[in-house]
């Protein structure tokens, strides 16, 4: 069937338009009809709207690091006019900013970004389920959010904490910043992650519609499944550093400090073990978004599902083996580290086989550039590089030469950045119709995709080179040679940014100057897109039956109405069950 | 694995030298890495484009999946997808397991090479290694320390490290060695040196020594290029965060051609010799990494500045204060803690064992230098309990 021709006397079913009471972001107003709701949706959105600020912030630090390495003797914090306002030393208020950068980045917004944003959102409408399963939970867990968020910032701000986000003992309990108060933070934050993957476990677990079994869920919800295990199962370590190092300060046992006989290096380990599968907290999910916008805007069966799911699972355990390869140079013993660099290696081949099936789903597909698609096709390149620059890192004899240095900190940004954020933009940029209702300007995303790429690698590409020639990270001043490296390196940085200024810019003006998304403007055929855009506040009149998610070809696109439409006779049904009936209002409004 | 299997399996690995980035490397500071100046800089960069090559073996054809794809799979709205297979079994196993056997090969390479850097050699030469916030002081034995690390070419060289604060790390790019320093236990590496420095001419040395004469000050080895003596040099940084001047924590190393050399090297800074208390003193507060914190013309750096060090009284953070004299700097040395001076953080090590009584009164002598006034010996008795009293 051709573009624009849709058959005569097919039955085709879309949803039409949700009316203002319908509309979750309509059906009731007021201030406190958002912070007391209990609809996934509105969370949803609280959540992105907090978690957006929270990069907004930790990026314009990042850009003051940038700014400050311009020249070799630092260039930003030597301005006369930090002078006026604090009497720190330049050195100093470049250790506090890197410190807030990564801890913002770190705790605020990579690890709540996707599951908290968007699996929020999109978890139970994907099930098509009224809600989460525990919905007091949910809400809940976001305040607890804020309320971590608001300790965590204020605990950094007020001890001028300058211990780098990895808090290392026991630089972090001899200088006069506040560690526990920082764990204590953390922590806060950890209980609400916790909260968000108990409710995304048993809602997965307990309220898939008629029809979808494990197999048949989307991918996305694969990755939330598994990251919600690590939630639920590495968070607890937080706290438990927590608990040992307020009983070392308080009662003096030693634990990891050695003043009173403890070892430092122990810290390391207990920090690691959360702190490493939090690093697959934030990637996975990425995972999931990929696998969704690569199957849609290819418009083609996801290629290897079952490979893509078991990936996943793959990675939440392996992830919890591997976390002294951050200690390769701390004096572990020989055999320690032979064992963690082995492990290792085995997660990079679940990792490696997803790309190869995001790649074969895209081939002989029918490909549309949409903004989504081209922030996907930007992930695969940049997190391609940066689980190719794992293995350097993994591999014992070149480890010991670019630990510590620029080549860790290009890598980490390669998967946190170029994998993380771009699918977490890829993911807002798709869902982004349903979740307001409007449709933004394809033109200004691309070329927000575009500068996204291109300023990302300008910035961390020329740091794989500083590392490997050897300049040690979190350095507030270097040597000279090193100077046109880093020059790149900011001016990348500033592309960057003006990247995603144009990306805001681009979804704010949706906002006023949008048209009127329809339900599934990019051809999903996930259940999110059988509900209207926005959808109602109950999501579904009914639950939904469900067929393949990734079958496509009784999707249709209706040239005039401007919209892909769900055609009735080739749809299949699962026996005995009526099909779903679409809302009286939603009958033909065209 | 014996040694033997192991350099017979790497040479013969290592014959074809694996083309262009290779050649980079050879060239003293080529584009990727600094000069190759130890036995392990060259195996480790081999790994290095082992795996680099291993990488770009996978990432051209991906990334041309990327581009060419969707150009040429690109449809308006509404196409159809040319083929809807779902998956592939003994295809997606092929992807699966067949890198995995690169792995393991990357993985055995990697292990190999580190084994030899994890076990020092019997009877390598020993040198004793401090860290401390922020500098470091190697301890060439027999009392002689120098915050410079010289050794011998092809001699294989033992570090003995530990760290008088937190955790820093020893870094030498062209050795591509490191290993962090854990405050209370002593973590070990070693290394053979292969590239000596070369000396700079005495024309050129003399030069800059007249300039550092006139300019004063310590030795800015950035711009010179070379050690006082005359030495090129290798950077030896920190690499593991230490706090303000984590990025300062930086010394150089030199490697000499002969073992006279070194010796001679060594002997020239082992004890005061000829010189005179206040003339050695001052090398000490060079060489010993005072210079780093204590400043000779009144500018605040992490500790107080040493100008006019007997003229003002100091107040500490306990609210006593006293009149500088010999028993203060001595205490001030060996237990750094006792006492600590207003508005300056405790982050001074103890140089308990480390400095001989002759070298804490060269020191003395020294400070005496920089103040207008001297404190009386009478005194002496008197503030020594005061001080001791008010710590508890």
């Amino acid at each position: 069937m051709s573009a624009g021709s849709l058959p005569k006397g097919a039955i085709i079913r879309d949803p039409g338009f949700p009316t203002k009471r319908e509309n979750y972001l309509t059906t009731s107003s007021g201030v406190f009809s958002w912070m007391f709701t209990l609809d996934h949706k509105r969370i949803g959105m609280m959540y992105l709207a907090g978690v957006s600020i929270s990069f907004g912030v930790a990026g314009l630090l990042a850009l003051a690091i940038r700014l400050h390495l311009l020249s070799p003797d630092g260039w930003l914090f030597n301005r006369p006019i930090f002078k006026s306002f604090t009497d720190s030393e330049p050195n100093d208020i470049y250790n506090q900013v890197f410190t807030l950068h990564g801890a913002i980045m770190v705790f605020l917004f990579i690890i709540p970004s996707i599951p908290a944003a968007l699996g929020n959102f999109l978890v139970p409408v994907m099930l098509g389920a009224k809600d989460v399963a525990f919905p007091r939970l949910n809400l809940c867990s976001f305040y607890l959010w804020v309320f971590g968020a608001i300790f965590f910032v204020s605990a950094l701000f007020a001890s001028g904490l300058d211990t780098g986000w990895t808090f290392y003992t026991p630089y972090s309990t001899t200088t006069n910043s506040s560690v526990i108060l920082a764990t204590m933070g953390a922590f806060i934050l950890g209980f609400s992650s916790i909260f968000t993957g108990l409710n995304f476990i048993v809602t997965i677990n307990t309220m898939r519609p008629p029809g979808m079994t494990w197999f048949k869920m989307p991918l996305f919800l694969w990755a939330t499944y598994s990251t919600s295990i690590i939630q639920v199962l590495a968070t607890p370590v937080l706290g438990i550093t927590l608990l040992l190092l307020i009983a070392e300060r308080v009662m003096h046992i030693g634990i990891f400090d050695p003043e009173f006989n403890g070892d430092p290096v122990t810290y390391q380990h207990f920090f690691w073990f959360y702190s490493h599968p939090a690093v697959y907290i934030m990637i996975l999910p990425a995972f999931g978004i990929i696998s969704e916008l690569i199957s849609v805007h290819s418009h083609k069966h996801i290629f290897g599902y079952r490979f893509i799911a078991y990936s996943s699972i793959a990675i939440a355990l392996l992830g919890f083996l591997v976390w002294g390869h951050h200690m390769f140079t701390a004096g572990m013993s020989s055999l320690t580290t032979i064992i963690f660099s082995a492990l290792t290696f085995t997660v990079s081949i679940p990792s490696a086989i997803k790309v190869f099936n995001w790649l074969a789903t895209m081939y002989k597909g029918s490909i549309c550039l949409t903004t989504p698609m081209c922030y996907a096709i930007s992930f695969l390149f940049l997190f391609t590089i940066g689980g190719l620059t794992g293995l350097f890192l993994g591999t014992l004899a070149t480890d010991l030469h670019l630990h510590d240095t620029y080549f860790i900190v290009a890598h980490f940004h390669y998967v946190m950045v170029g994998g993380t954020l771009v699918a977490f933009l890829g993911g807002v940029f798709h869902w982004w119709p349903k979740m307001v209702g409007k449709m933004y300007d394809e033109k200004g995303g691309q070329v927000s995709a575009l500068l996204v790429f291109l300023g990302f690698n300008l910035t961390f590409l020329p740091q794989f080179v500083m590392g490997s020639r050897g300049m040690p990270r979190r350095y507030a001043t270097y040597d000279p040679e090193f100077a046109f490296l880093h020059q790149m390196s900011t001016v990348g940085s500033l592309l960057l940014g003006l990247g995603l200024l144009v990306a805001l810019v681009v979804l704010m003006m949706s906002l006023y100057r949008g048209k009127r998304a329809p339900a599934n403007p990019w051809g999903g055929a996930t259940l999110e897109w059988m509900c209207t855009s926005p959808p109602p506040f109950y999501n579904f009149d009914r639950a939904p039956v469900v067929g393949d998610p990734y079958e496509f070809h009784w999707i249709e696109w209706d040239e005039s109405n401007e919209r892909y439409v769900s055609v009735e006779p080739e749809r299949k049904l699962v026996p005995g069950e009526e099909p779903a009936h679409a809302p009286a209002h939603s009958s033909h409004k065209h | 694995m014996t040694p033997n299997l192991h350099e017979f399996m790497f040479s013969s690995l290592s014959i074809p030298n694996l083309g262009s980035p290779t050649l980079l490397a050879d060239v003293n500071d080529g584009f990727w890495f600094p000069t190759q100046a130890s036995s392990f800089a060259a195996e480790a960069d081999w790994v290095y484009f082992m795996i680099l090559w291993i990488c770009i073996l996978f990432f051209v054809p991906m990334v041309f999946c990327m581009v060419y794809f969707p150009y040429k799979y690109m449809k308006a709205k509404g196409g159809k997808a040319e083929s809807n297979v779902s998956h592939n079994t003994p295809l997606e196993l092929a992807w699966s397991i067949l890198p995995s056997f690169l792995l393991v090969w990357m993985f055995i390479q990697g292990t190999w090479a580190f084994l030899d850097v994890r076990q020092p050699p019997d009877g390598a030469y020993d040198i004793g290694v401090q860290a401390f916030k922020w500098g470091w002081t190697f301890d060439y034995g027999g009392g002689t320390f120098h915050p410079e690390l010289h050794i011998l070419k092809d001699e294989p060289t033992k570090m003995s490290m530990r760290s008088a604060d937190v955790i820093h790390s020893l870094y030498i790019p062209a050795f591509r060695a490191k290993k962090d320093i854990v405050p209370g236990r002593y973590n070990f590496m070693w290394f053979k040196p292969t590239l000596a420095s070369e000396k700079v001419s005495e024309i050129e040395l003399n030069n800059a020594k007249t300039e550092f004469a006139k300019a004063g000050g310590t030795w800015d080895y950035e711009k010179h290029q070379f050690t006082p003596d005359g030495y090129r040099f290798y950077d030896l940084y920190c690499a593991e965060y230490c706090g303000k001047d984590h990025s300062a924590m930086q010394t150089v190393v030199v490697v000499h051609e002969t073992r006279a050399e070194l010796d001679d090297w060594i002997k020239q800074y082992s004890t005061r010799g000829t010189d005179s208390l206040e003339v050695y003193g001052e090398k000490l507060y060079n060489r010993r990494g005072c210079a780093s914190c204590h400043s000779l013309d009144g500018t605040k750096r992490t500790g107080p500045t040493f100008q006019g060090f007997f003229d003002r009284k100091h107040e500490f953070v306990d609210g006593s204060s006293i009149t500088v004299d010999q028993n203060y700097v001595r205490e001030s040395i060996l237990d750094p803690k006792a006492q600590v001076v207003r508005d300056y953080p405790p982050v001074m090590p103890s140089f308990k064992g480390q400095l001989s009584d002759d070298d804490i009164d060269s020191i003395y002598a020294f400070l005496q230098t920089l103040s207008s006034s001297s404190p009386t010996t009478e005194t002496k008795a008197e503030t020594v309990a005061e001080p001791t009293a008010a710590t508890e």
